[in-house]
């Protein structure tokens, strides 16, 4: 069999093993009346009676509910998740992009000089050791209140600020990934800095840029719906999250949400990642046979 | 064929010499130190126009080191080097001199044509005239056939003859070898030899070839330079008047012989063997 049919066998397996144990973990609930039989001990998550089990839906409850419409009549789910999304995936988008151009402008500007590597990198290390989730408030607040931006910039930043860091890390790794002989080998032609950078240093980057704007790939969605979740926001999937869990406690809608949420994370993940395979193989050269 | 009167005729052939030349490099009490490290000390070493003169000792011995001082990519810490008649630094920035790496050092997303066309692209030639030089640089190294091969689709041997291509396509006065062969196999090296001299005697470029293959340097060379190590100093001078055009027979001639036991007498006197 081919390697990639076993890995979606694979995939398969895993995702029926965790629905049976889902499922069997319900029926486990609903049997002892959500106690560890014979103790007075109660189980880690509540699933109330059948009557009213949104808590803790049957695994398909919350896919089929993306094909109902989500309040009273009109819309679907999965109709209005859809809108959210795209909402969300602006943000994504300019988050990603502005991240990895800062990262890689970063990146660049260490691998140019160890003064500027010495002075900012711990600035940039501390900026990641804060909590993010801290100060996102203050970001997304902060950027609402400057009239020139649109409302989703300020949920863009923070997501740009996740996206940053991995990609001044490998920028600068991959920068500096040209062997000896090769800058030896630029030196002897007496190539500017410029020529360098352009004719061996970016090119020998590629690779590790593709690892930075992968982990960016999905942090940006991350930053995205958490900027969302934690600012006074009426759009995108953060916010819808933030109503289904919080506001009408609907469980069965909160998690075909979340299902979405990780849908995108996923999607956003595999563009990359795509884009990268074609790249790294056109670098490789189909060219003549070997 | 082998008597020394006949073959003292044929020492300064190969690629004819102008008489009297100055030396492409001259090297004068060069002294190098890493740190407490002294890599090469109070180094003299001239090499005519044309000549093609092997740096050969153990590891250490400082001939890597010589090799990058002439390249102007260290600097000597006393001394003086001229190069073409200029300080290594103005070579360099004309374009002086050509680099062969013991690793090949192509880049792997360049086609074998466009890692030979990168000196010249550097130097700001068109893309019509690039390709043509990169073609005929191909045609020399006999790789016309892999134009359009990535270097990793090619084998060690032929990686380092495209390195060669690479290194000439701009026709240096000079060209600068570092162990180019050492890590290739015994019967890829002994073909790239007689490869190399053939591209000598068309190209008629001066060589510095560090080695550390006796049989190598001597089957090369116009001089073999036999350096010591800790500090790297020059023990010896040996010319190598075995007959040109050098073949597959002329490592069979007793003068072959005489001349690698002299190299190895060399190391052995000085404690190196």
């Amino acid at each position: 069999m081919s390697r990639r049919g076993r890995t979606a066998i694979n995939l398969v397996a895993i995702l029926a093993g965790l629905a049976v144990l889902w499922e069997a973990y319900r029926a486990f609930a609903l049997a002892t009346g959500n106690m560890w039989p014979g103790t007075d001990v109660a189980l880690p998550v509540a699933v109330r009676g059948s009557g009213n089990a949104q808590q803790f839906p049957h695994v398909w409850e919350p896919v089929l509910a993306l094909g109902r419409p989500y309040r009273g009549g009109g819309e679907t789910l999965g109709a209005f998740l859809l809108g959210q999304v795209g909402y969300t995936l602006r943000e994504v988008l300019a988050g990603f992009v502005l991240g990895s151009l800062l990262g890689f402008l970063l990146g660049t500007l260490f691998a140019h000089s160890r003064l500027a590597e010495r002075s900012l990198m711990p600035y940039v290390i501390a900026s990641q050791t804060v909590p993010f989730i801290a100060f996102a408030p203050i970001l997304v607040v902060g950027f609402n209140s400057l009239e020139s931006f649109p409302r989703w910039s300020g949920v863009a930043a923070l997501s740009m600020y996740l996206v940053f860091f991995p990609m001044t890390v490998n920028t600068l790794r991959g920068l500096r990934s040209a062997p000896a002989t090769a800058e030896e080998l630029m030196r002897s032609y007496a190539a500017s800095w410029w020529t360098r950078l352009w004719k061996l240093r970016v090119p020998a980057a590629v690779p590790y840029l593709f690892v930075g704007m992968k982990i960016g790939a999905t942090a940006a969605v991350v930053g995205a719906i958490v900027g969302e979740l934690s600012a006074p926001s009426s759009q995108g999937l953060g916010a819808a999250i933030f109503s289904f869990g919080r506001v009408s406690n609907n469980s069965v809608q909160l998690f075909a949400t979340t299902l979405v949420a990780g849908l995108v994370g996923i999607a956003s993940f595999s563009t990359v990642a795509l884009l990268e395979r074609a790249v790294l193989r056109a670098y490789a050269g189909a060219g003549p046979a070997r | 064929m082998t008597s020394p009167e006949e073959t003292a005729v044929t020492v300064e052939a190969g690629p004819p010499v102008v008489a009297a030349a100055e030396p492409t490099v001259a090297v004068r009490h060069v002294t190098r130190t890493f740190g407490e490290v002294t890599a090469l000390s109070d180094v003299s070493l001239d090499v005519a126009p044309g000549s093609f003169v092997s740096l050969i000792g153990p590891s250490g011995c400082g001939k890597s080191t010589l090799l990058r001082v002439i390249a102007d990519l260290l600097e000597p810490s006393s001394g003086e080097v001229v190069v073409a008649g200029k300080t290594p630094h103005r070579a360099r920035t004309d374009r002086d001199y050509g680099m062969v790496f013991q690793k090949a050092t192509l880049f792997d997303w360049r086609t074998v044509r466009r890692n030979v066309e990168l000196p010249l692209e550097l130097m700001g030639w068109d893309r019509t005239r690039r390709r043509a030089r990169a073609d005929e640089m191909l045609a020399l190294v006999e790789l016309t056939d892999f134009a359009k091969h990535r270097p990793a689709q090619l084998s060690g041997g032929m990686q380092q003859r495209v390195a060669i291509a690479r290194a000439l396509a701009f026709s240096p006065k000079l060209l600068l070898m570092d162990e180019p062969f050492g890590a290739l196999d015994e019967i890829t090296r002994e073909r790239l030899n007689l490869e190399l001299l053939d591209i000598w005697t068309k190209t008629r470029t001066t060589v510095v070839f560090v080695t550390h293959s006796i049989p190598e340097a001597v089957f090369l060379s116009t001089d073999v330079v036999v350096m010591s190590p800790r500090p790297g100093r020059v023990l010896r001078r040996i010319p190598v008047d075995l007959p040109r055009p050098r073949d597959t027979g002329t490592r069979e001639l007793d003068r072959y012989f005489e001349l690698v036991t002299e190299v190895r007498e060399t190391l052995r006197g000085a404690g190196l063997l």
